[in-house]
């Protein structure tokens, strides 16, 4: 890993021939669209072929056989399973999800309408997550063994060990209950209030471009909490990750030899071990978005937030299968895509694998 | 992460004795086991306080922890309750060292059945290569593009809830990991002299697999094993939270902190603080013991 690294790291995009970019590229995509084929099988495998039988959801007691068959044709589980399944595939393919049992609404709709709400928490836990967990994990390394790291070291590993949502109901007993500074866990904006014009569904932004600057403050301080839960949880394991990398850069030899040419102390930490310590932590943040979608779910519930997760949560306890099988298709894929995406990023902020 | 060391010097250094080699290298070997694993004797500590008010609660606990209203309801902690009273007016101090029982079972259950079956499928996977390798790295891509806690979820609702299923799904979540770990354990010693040697005297393949190689590699899984529990008994109780775990209303964690989520947004804190400290002493004991696990490895491969 990182020990071996002795390249100095300026580097630019330069010098990448184009044929290697789209070979990367192609590979790259081929691959997530085998990995999405495999997770739409696979979750129509769980919930048709061993899944209960949908048509208890509908059928009242007193149906008969009849009445029963035609609800099974109706809800299009009357064919063969291969039959389904390739109906279904065509489906997905089409962006159609399917209706949900529960609000009569397509699956697609319905969670086209609530990613706003999840987007605008996950993004604002992401950036809080990624820039505290990192900033804390180098300087820790930096001044590593120091009481600072120590505190550092206690604050992790309570953060991976802590269940969210039950941080999340102690920070509601702290701050609302408590401390009376911060709103109940009412949603998005406190109960009564209108939220400012739709534009790109992220509160805080429309609030500002539409000039319905009463808003922000309120949706702000609805955010506060969440995103801090959130954002805990994504800092942790990076603050581990950024820590041992950072240690192992700080001990290459480029960075003796960059103090021994006379490069001042912080230029050497921040430019040269940083940017080299940086590209393994890198390979985490795939796994940190799906924890933070995983998050959600819990989150939204306890927080009272309108978004995919809580939506999820509703199809759960209520045996919504489409719902449930779009929402879980919607996951992956996003999933998938950003892992992909985070790939290609690393391949080309890497010297090494470029080349 | 697999370890750079040269197989052949490995094979030829001599396990550290404590008890050759006079007081210096008495005292180093004191010093090493408190740097490298200090962690260890405090998570075996958490972990053993855990099973011991467990094993009280087997025979006492102030009220019978299914009984309700044995006091005032949604109650402070107080002398006759120590934790307060839930909703419902049961002893939050009697459910969440009677919950214990069942948190810790079902994590140490699963973790086993993921550390068993996920080892063995990866070891064979990496021993023999070919066909199987293939069609697992890419089953373990795909499961794995599912993140964890929706897969359990998915799982659950379909299975319907109860402890069998709730085992066997917080159980799949880390299996892959296990399977990942084991295979690139045996990719990298089955090229060592030992395993060569094993091979040369005439063992069949899985003789040598798993009665010389895995010996040699139970160790980082172990630790692993240990660091994921921590993860597991947090999936169960979000499993129990979201009330598809076990029995909705089941003396476990995260059910209990489910029963009062609403009065702990009202003010009544102490319904969902115990049982959440339970749940985060359990994952911290198994945390500390995976690191001081982990860093004894390392330790005695320096």
């Amino acid at each position: 890993m990182a020990v071996e690294i002795s390249a100095p790291p300026p580097h630019s995009l330069r010098g990448i021939a184009v044929p290697k970019v789209v070979n990367v590229i192609v590979r790259r995509v081929l691959g997530a669209i085998l990995v999405i084929w495999g997770v739409v099988t696979l979750t129509f495998l769980l919930t048709r072929v061993f899944g209960g039988d949908p048509v208890n959801l509908f059928a009242p007691p007193s149906a008969t056989a009849a009445d029963r068959e035609l609800i099974r044709e109706r809800l299009g589980l009357a064919d063969p399973i291969p039959v389904q399944y390739v109906d279904y595939l065509r489906d997905v393919i089409h962006g159609n999800l399917g209706t949900s049992y529960l609000t009569l609404r397509p699956v697609t709709a319905d969670l086209l309408s609530r990613v706003p709400a999840t987007a605008e928490l996950a993004t604002y836990a992401l950036i809080f997550g990624v820039t505290l967990g990192v900033s804390v994990g180098v300087l820790s390394a930096v001044f590593e063994g120091s009481i600072f790291d120590r505190a550092t070291r206690v604050f992790t590993s309570a953060g991976l060990a802590l269940p969210q949502f039950w941080v999340a109901l102690m920070l509601i007993v702290i701050f609302f209950d408590q401390l009376h500074v911060l709103p109940g866990p009412t949603g998005r904006m406190p109960i009564g209030m209108q939220p400012p014009p739709t534009v790109t569904g992220f509160y805080l932004i429309d609030s500002i471009i539409t000039g319905h600057l009463s808003t922000f403050w309120p949706a702000l301080r609805q955010l506060i909490l969440p995103v801090l839960v959130l954002g805990y949880g994504v800092a942790s394991p990076l603050a581990r990750g950024a820590r041992t990398s950072m240690i192992l850069a700080l001990k290459a030899d480029y960075v003796r030899t960059a103090r021994a040419l006379g490069l001042s102390r912080s230029r050497t930490w921040f430019v040269y071990a940083f940017r080299n310590a940086i590209l393994p932590v890198m390979t985490m943040f795939a796994g940190t978005v799906a924890w933070v979608f995983s998050g959600t779910v819990l989150i939204e519930g306890v927080f009272g937030w309108p978004g995919v997760g809580q939506y999820a949560l509703n199809a759960l306890e209520n045996s919504d299968f489409p719902a449930i099988q779009g929402f879980v298709l919607y996951a992956s894929i996003l999933y998938v895509i950003i892992y992909q995406l985070l790939d290609i990023a690393y391949t080309f902020a890497d010297p090494r694998i470029r080349s | 992460m697999t370890t750079s060391l040269d197989p052949a010097v490995e094979t030829v250094v001599p396990k550290p004795s404590r008890l050759s080699g006079g007081a210096a290298s008495v005292l180093a070997a004191i010093r090493s086991f408190r740097s490298s694993s200090g962690t260890l004797p405090i998570g075996l500590g958490l972990l053993g306080f855990l099973v011991l008010t467990s094993l009280v609660s087997l025979i006492w606990t102030p009220y019978p922890p299914t009984a309700t209203a044995t006091g005032l309801f949604s109650s402070a902690p107080s002398a006759a309750h120590w934790f307060g009273t839930d909703a419902v007016g049961s002893d939050v101090f009697s459910r969440t060292i009677s919950a214990g029982r069942t948190d810790v079972f079902y994590t140490v259950t699963a973790v086993a059945i993921a550390l068993v079956i996920g080892s063995a499928w990866g070891a064979v996977a990496g021993f023999f290569g070919g066909w199987f390798e293939t069609v697992t790295l890419r089953l373990l891509e795909v499961v794995q593009a599912f993140p964890a806690l929706l897969m359990a979820l998915l799982v659950i609702s379909i299975l319907g809830p109860g402890t069998f299923n709730v085992i066997l799904v917080v159980a799949i979540i880390p299996l892959p990991d296990f399977v990942r770990l084991a295979r690139a354990e045996v990719l990298t010693k089955k090229t060592w002299q030992f395993a060569e040697a094993a091979r040369l005297v005439g063992n069949r393949p899985l003789v040598v697999l798993f009665k010389h190689l895995m010996p040699n590699s139970w160790r980082p899984l172990l630790a692993y094993a240990s660091i994921s529990a921590a993860w597991v008994c947090g999936n169960i109780a979000a499993l129990g939270f979201i009330g598809v775990g076990i029995q909705p209303d089941a003396v476990e964690w995260g059910s209990m902190i489910a029963r009062g989520e609403s009065d702990v947004v009202a003010g009544a804190w102490w319904e969902a603080l115990f049982p959440g400290l339970g749940v985060l002493v359990l994952a911290i004991g198994f945390q500390l013991v995976g690191d001081g696990i982990a860093a004894r490895n390392r330790g005695e491969q320096r």
